[in-house]
């Protein structure tokens, strides 16, 4: 989901940013304790590869399509801290080379996508893998999607009550919880399965591949 | 057959082609040059009908042709049928489960009746017979390319456009496709940086400049003389090299 | 300093001074000084960013004048201010992109600068190859594909785009060792 920039208030996007830069740094010291000569492109390249995930089609029917993040499979297969990464990545991207999305809603979305989005995928596939890897990875998928969309529909539902003016009028996004909360999570209980489905599909293939590749 | 005018195009900013004039007839086989970057692909694409050409016109058989235009269903059907490209990168065209399919993908939508006969003539013209009940995506580069032509062919289309159809290939599946174009009884339009394999690919050259103009629409056997202007199109280069105790330099091709 | 240095630092402080204030009349007279100084680039740079945040921005207000006369507020000083603030903003940021080198912006930090090139460029040849994709399924239909063949199509580039993702990050790997990148 893409909230250009302007609808977040200093208030929230100043402090997300501190957030953020204290588990960047984190990020690079957990991928930098296990520095191969691997780490830095697979980091690369994995963004590269999240960028494009995020393009492809989710086909549905009459004609019209989604898009999947992908972020659960990164998150899974590359582990967290290098899947934040190479999100947080593709926003930077995203917001100040192919000028698409926001450089002040780039830390709510690597919070909640990029870092709440790859915890709860990584999570729920280390919790449940031994019990049913696919319902595992689907659920890992589905709740990648659902938790982000749920701290972003509170940061956008909270921004009339952070921000407004002395007469009681928002200042940046306009629409309280009430709105926001069944606005942003309708769609996105239902996007989620898409997710949850590529992430099943994805995990096989990758896994199948890598095992190709290290051959 | 094709007939384009004042076609200009840009991406991003900067030119990819620049006021494109030429005609084609039909059952003329032509080879487009051009260095890489001189936008060989777009036009494939405009003439392809994907891409709509900023300025400029592109009728074929008479009629205008862009995305647009073929968001008719009718048109659609009818121009999708005779024009095929084979895009560069054959992995973008590969979709289907099984080399069968990816061969029946387009008559299927055509509801023939002989689809296992045709699936199977076009498999084996192309030598591809072998492989037609395995995924197309573990086959070599050179295999891949062919299922996409054998998906193509099955059409019959009337104008064949091929981007770079040997840049992936050994020499002698480059060999095989010569031949097999020359003998092939449709319009085609080639395009490849290879200048060494233009005169195997048709007859009449269309030149694409650095400039991403067209600098020349002709015969191709005084195109190979004229080394100043291919020079200008960056299609020969010159370097450093020896005859027997001789060394000097010159503009020259290489077969690669 | 270089100047993309001093830019980007002056990028990011008007942004935050454009979520600062709240009076419509600065927001407006901002936007007027950001097209100034896009000069002639200014109408593409102003189109570019009304295509960029209408379909958002239509929904909100179209929304917000519902709740607004459901409420019975008055809706056109937050609708004007919110409107002026998401399209100067994004004024901003073209006209930053425009002129700015950000590789060059960032080169304080060689391994982000590498980082984001590596990714960039490889971002930009997988957008290019997804639209081949994307024109070939096309090319290949004579009528509209059915959903089944748009989920292979989609599952075929998706898979390509790992395969290749892998394949790249191995040979840069091997690239960088062999210049003896990581020995330091």
């Amino acid at each position: 989901m893409h909230i250009p920039d302007g609808f977040i208030s200093p208030q929230t996007y100043v402090p997300a940013y501190i957030i953020c830069a204290g588990l960047w740094w984190l990020a690079l010291r957990r991928v930098r304790t296990r520095l191969d000569e691997e780490t830095l492109p697979y980091i690369a390249v994995l963004t590269a590869l999240s960028f494009v995930l995020m393009m492809v089609a989710l086909p549905l029917p009459g004609g019209t399509t989604a898009h999947a993040s992908g972020i659960a499979l990164l998150a899974v297969s590359f582990g967290v801290w290098t899947a934040f990464l190479a999100v947080s990545l593709v926003l930077l991207m995203q917001a100040l080379l192919f000028g698409d999305g926001g450089i002040t809603a780039l830390p709510i979305n690597a919070l909640a996508m990029g870092f709440l989005g790859s915890l709860t995928a990584w999570l729920l596939w280390r919790g449940l893998r031994r019990i049913q890897a696919r319902a595992a990875l689907f659920l890992a998928g589905w709740m990648s999607v659902l938790l982000p969309a749920l701290l972003v529909a509170l940061v956008l539902g909270l921004q009339p009550l952070i921000a407004q003016d002395d007469q009681g009028r928002p200042l940046f996004f306009p629409f309280d919880l009430a709105i926001t909360l069944p606005a942003v999570l309708i769609p996105h209980l239902i996007l989620g399965l898409g997710e949850g489905v590529l992430t099943v599909f994805g995990h096989h293939y990758l896994t199948r591949l890598r095992a190709r590749h290290a051959a | 057959m094709i007939e384009l005018s004042g076609v200009t195009h840009h991406y991003n900013g900067s030119d990819v082609l620049r006021d494109i004039e030429f005609v084609q007839a039909e059952g003329e086989k032509r080879v487009l040059l051009g260095c890489n970057g001189s936008g060989k692909s777009t036009l494939l694409k405009i003439l392809a009908g994907l891409i709509r050409p900023a300025a400029g016109q592109y009728r074929y058989r008479g009629e205008l042709i862009d995305p647009a235009r073929l968001k008719d269903p009718d048109r659609n059907r009818r121009f999708r049928q005779e024009v095929a490209l084979l895009f560069q990168n054959p992995d973008t065209m590969l979709f289907n489960p099984t080399v069968f399919d990816e061969i029946a993908f387009g008559p299927r939508q055509l509801g023939v009746s002989d689809l296992e006969e045709r699936v199977q003539h076009w498999a084996a013209t192309v030598g591809i017979t072998a492989h037609l009940k395995r995924p197309p995506f573990g086959l070599s580069g050179g295999e891949k390319q062919k299922v996409a032509l054998a998906a193509l062919l099955v059409m019959e289309p009337k104008l064949l456009l091929l981007d770079e159809p040997t840049a992936s290939l050994d020499p002698r599946s480059t060999g095989w496709l010569v031949d097999f174009l020359a003998d092939l009884p449709v319009t085609t339009l080639v395009s490849t940086h290879n200048l060494s394999l233009a005169p195997e690919l048709g007859s009449r050259a269309l030149v694409l400049g650095e400039d991403h103009g067209l600098v020349y629409d002709g015969a191709i056997a005084p195109l190979l003389d004229d080394l100043p202007r291919l020079a200008a199109a960056n299609l020969v280069h010159s370097h450093r090299h020896r005859h027997g105790d001789l060394e000097h330099r010159h503009p020259h091709v290489h077969d690669w | 300093m270089t100047l993309d240095r001093a830019l980007l630092a002056g990028y990011l402080l008007a942004v935050l001074a454009a979520t600062l204030v709240h009076e419509p009349a600065w927001l407006a007279g901002a936007l007027l000084l950001t097209l100034l100084l896009a000069g002639r680039d200014a109408a593409p740079l102003l189109r570019r960013a009304l295509r960029l945040v209408l379909l958002f921005n239509l929904a909100v207000s179209l929304g917000y004048l519902l709740l607004a006369w459901l409420r019975e507020l008055s809706p056109w000083h937050t609708l004007l201010l919110i409107n002026l603030r998401v399209l100067l903003l994004s004024c901003m940021t073209f006209l930053f992109m425009e002129r700015v080198n950000l590789f060059k912006a960032l080169d304080f930090s060689p391994n982000l600068t590498w980082l984001l090139g590596l990714a960039y460029s490889q971002a930009l040849s997988f957008r290019r190859s997804y639209e081949d994709f994307r024109l070939a399924l096309l090319s290949r239909s004579l009528r509209r594909p059915r959903l089944a063949d748009r989920y292979r199509a989609s599952a075929a580039a998706a898979s390509w785009f790992l395969d290749r993702g892998l394949a790249t990050a191995r040979e840069t790997a091997l690239a960088l060792r062999a210049r003896g990148f990581f020995h330091d």
